[in-house]
């Protein structure tokens, strides 16, 4: 408010007689006005008709005629009123909700006290929750059953394996996908869909358990020599792992049919002798096997995290010096982390496999690793719910969109929704309360843990 | 400047010949420690001196160029603690606490401790994802070994709340209830004063004492300050630049010469009682206080403790 007294800025009306000045435009208050203004016409040519190769101009002058320019200004001038003049109303209210949400951070209630209180209550929940999701896909659409299964329920698992790395153990993993990769081609070698013939043919059912050990090793044979690395350096290795299987993957095509991949692959089935069962094109019995397996995973990964291993993986994500110290195997514990992620990847990889009954390197770039961890992010690392809903959602949304707004755009309103996610809500959608108690302990300079412990090791001698 | 050949099979430290540098600065210069079992051992310096360093150096997070350091454990093995991981060394029984505080801090009191306590624990993570009995029982031990540990410091009001909600003279204690969480025999106190008021160093020198008599642990100090340093040690040795320039006991080591000219910059021509005071005194000043900033001497009102 340069040059302006300091009285005459609180009402419109006296912001309204300063027009009569010279140079009202250069005033802050009017600049910011200009600012969002541009911005939303900006919007609506981004949000609006797109171009077309033989007419340039004709999509630009379409956009500034519809009723897409006049929504945006309103949504500018609205945000403008609210900024510059209910400013204090606002934060007050933010203020008074955050402390009603949040509270300060000094204690913690007993979890056993409160688990025993209300583990009726709770169970029932669940319970509720638990078949609504069975029934779920046979309320929706043949579309929808395809997105639950192919993306939704494939990206929830990953989902949660990645979680245990990232949010649990605090390691940067940008190869998630590798590990999906080698689950899927396992599956393929297994049921005998590649060009190499397996030494014994197995039902998709028995290869879970072969994948599972596949991708155990492997990640452990990526981890062992990589895991003293951290934050960043550790990103960058797995970037390379990932880049490797899937080189591997495109141009060993004597065993993993090159960029053609396989066709046909066998399909889930079982036989009980008195009854059996075929998986074929309807999606909705691989949804519950996903649901099955992911509802086994997180009853397993929840008993880990409130055991010694999940205090031990907090504790190697808080400070690893302090942990070692402590007695903690920070190489192990974390190589168990890295372990657990890269098989439950594994066993999403068999599971789309099948169901896609075809694999080729293409359904395997990084672009989905990066997918994944976004969807981590989003949704709270470190927090089982979170991590569930937030990719449930961040998948859901751009299928959703493909009908309402320009198919072509559909990433790009899921950019947005991330960008101000993490400015306004770093923390995720459901955060854990570690993590949570982590950024703040981080912005109030309290504490070194940042989300993913990349700080300066070693301490002053 | 040559270590100590008399050792006898009651030492619990042995170290001799330690040297660390780092590129070109030696850190450590041939450093000596012997200590008894049961021993309460201060390690004074000024700042810079290497006393940091030495602990790192005992407890593997750096590994010294040259030298040995032996750990001799209650059941009679004697360890190489040079180049031993972290970890192994606080499995062996060797724990510590660290300068600027390290507590997990997003976690609670009681979780800090359990971190601790189960270290040694064997159960793996298949037995805990099935929920089996012995990671059930594990869990239980843990539990029960945090409250022991936590009474025993005094935070068994506190075992709900965050570490990092803590006043700074609770975390302290709660850094060594961590430390004592994994039954060291050694354990190494890195300035535990720091910071503190004088009620919580009173208490601290109890903490101290008690940890030494009724757990039986000995206890390697860092410590800046005096008055702690003397009323607590059974004998102190004095880092300068990296080498041992004295040791024996608090008041021998106060009337040293070198000692003296180490803290002062000054050689001890003056009245000795008067520039002990000024050790403490100087001590106390924090560490903006550098060894030559001789300034003059003020009178202390309280009288040094003799143990």
């Amino acid at each position: 408010m340069s040059g302006v007294p300091a009285t005459a800025a609180r009402t419109p009306l006296s912001a309204a007689a300063r027009l009569r000045k010279g140079k009202w435009y250069e005033q802050p208050r009017w600049r910011r006005l200009g600012a969002l203004l541009a911005l939303a016409v900006l919007m609506a040519q981004v949000t609006g008709e797109q171009g077309v190769r033989n007419d340039l101009f004709h999509a630009l002058e379409q956009n500034f005629k519809g009723g897409g320019v006049g929504v945006w200004v309103g949504i500018a001038v609205a945000v403008w009123l609210i900024r510059e003049f209910f400013d204090d109303a606002v934060a007050r209210g933010v203020s008074r909700l955050r402390e009603r949400a949040g509270g300060p951070a000094r204690t913690v209630r007993a979890t056993s006290g409160r688990l025993f209180g209300r583990r009726g209550y709770r169970w029932g929940a669940l319970g509720a929750l638990l078949l609504v999701l069975i029934v779920l896909p046979l309320t929706v659409t043949t579309f929808w059953q395809q997105v639950l299964v192919d993306q939704i329920g494939v990206y929830v698992m990953l989902a949660v394996g990645l979680n245990v790395v990232i949010g649990w153990a605090g390691m940067l993993d940008l190869g998630f996908i590798a590990f999906f990769a080698i689950g899927a081609y396992s599956s393929a070698y297994w049921t005998g869909g590649l060009p190499v013939e397996p030494p014994v043919e197995l039902n998709n059912f028995l290869v879970i358990p072969v994948a599972v050990v596949t991708c155990l090793v492997a990640g452990v044979l990526l981890g062992a020599p990589t895991l003293r690395l951290r934050g960043d350096y550790l990103a960058i290795v797995t970037l390379g792992f990932h880049e490797i299987v899937y080189l591997v993957a495109k141009n060993y095509a004597e065993f993993t049919g090159g960029t053609r991949g396989a066709n046909g692959l066998d399909r889930f089935s079982l036989d009980l002798g008195f009854w059996s069962y075929d998986w074929t094109l309807d999606p909705v019995p691989y949804y519950w096997i996903q649901l099955g397996f992911v509802v086994v995973i997180i009853v397993l990964f929840l008993r880990l995290e409130h055991s010694r291993v999940g205090r031990a993986w907090t504790a190697i994500r808080e400070d690893e010096v302090a942990a070692a110290a402590t007695g903690v195997n920070t190489v192990r514990f974390k190589l168990l982390a890295f372990a657990i992620g890269a098989s439950t990847s594994g066993v999403a990889g068999v599971i789309y496999a099948s169901k896609q009954a075809f694999v080729n390197p293409e359904q395997f770039v990084v672009l989905f690793s990066i997918l994944a961890l976004s969807y981590v992010v989003f949704g709270g690392m470190g927090s089982v719910p979170g991590v569930l809903v937030g990719t449930a959602f961040l998948v859901w949304l751009p299928q959703f969109l493909r009908d309402r707004v320009d198919p072509q755009d559909r990433y790009m309103y899921l950019g947005a929704l991330l960008v101000i996610m993490m400015i306004y809500r770093p923390q995720g959608l459901l955060p854990s309360r570690r993590r949570q108690r982590e950024l703040r302990m981080a912005g109030e300079g309290v504490s070194g843990a940042d989300a993913l412990g990349a700080r300066p090791g070693g301490e002053r001698g | 400047m040559t270590a100590k050949a008399t050792t006898t099979d009651d030492d619990v430290l042995d170290a001799s010949g330690v040297t660390l540098r780092f590129g070109g600065l030696t850190s450590l210069d041939d450093v000596a420690l012997r200590m008894g079992r049961g021993e309460i051992l201060a390690v004074i310096g000024p700042n810079g001196a290497g006393k940091t360093s030495l602990f790192n150096s005992l407890t593997g997070a750096y590994v010294p160029q040259e030298g040995t350091i032996t750990f001799r454990s209650r059941t009679g093995g004697a360890h190489e603690l040079r180049g031993r991981k972290p970890y192994r060394v606080s499995r062996l029984g060797v724990a510590r606490t660290f300068q600027n505080i390290r507590l997990f801090g997003a976690l609670t009191v009681l979780e800090n401790v359990k971190i601790a306590a189960e270290t040694r624990q064997r159960t793996d993570a298949i037995s805990i994802m099935l929920g089996l009995p012995n990671a059930r029982r594990d869990e239980r031990a843990g539990d029960e070994k945090a409250h022991r540990v936590l009474s025993f410091v005094g935070l068994e009001e506190r075992i709900n709340e965050l570490a990092s909600s803590l006043s700074y003279g609770e975390q302290r204690r709660l850094e060594i209830a961590r430390a004592l969480a994994t039954d060291p025999e050694l354990l190494l106190l890195d300035e535990p004063a720091a910071g503190t008021n004088p009620t919580e160093k009173r208490d601290l020198e109890h903490l101290i004492r008690r940890i030494n008599a009724e757990l039986g642990v000995s206890v390697l100090l860092i410590e800046h300050d005096m008055k702690l340093v003397m009323s607590v040690a059974d004998r102190v040795v004095v880092l300068n630049f990296g080498r041992k320039i004295a040791e024996g006991t608090p008041a021998q080591v106060q009337r040293d010469a070198a000692v003296i000219e180490a803290y002062l910059g000054a050689s001890a021509e003056e009245d000795r009682a008067a520039v002990a005071d000024m050790v403490a005194e100087q001590t106390d000043a924090g560490p903006s206080a550098g060894p030559s900033a001789g300034s003059p001497p003020e009178k202390s009102p309280e009288k040094e403790e003799r143990p």
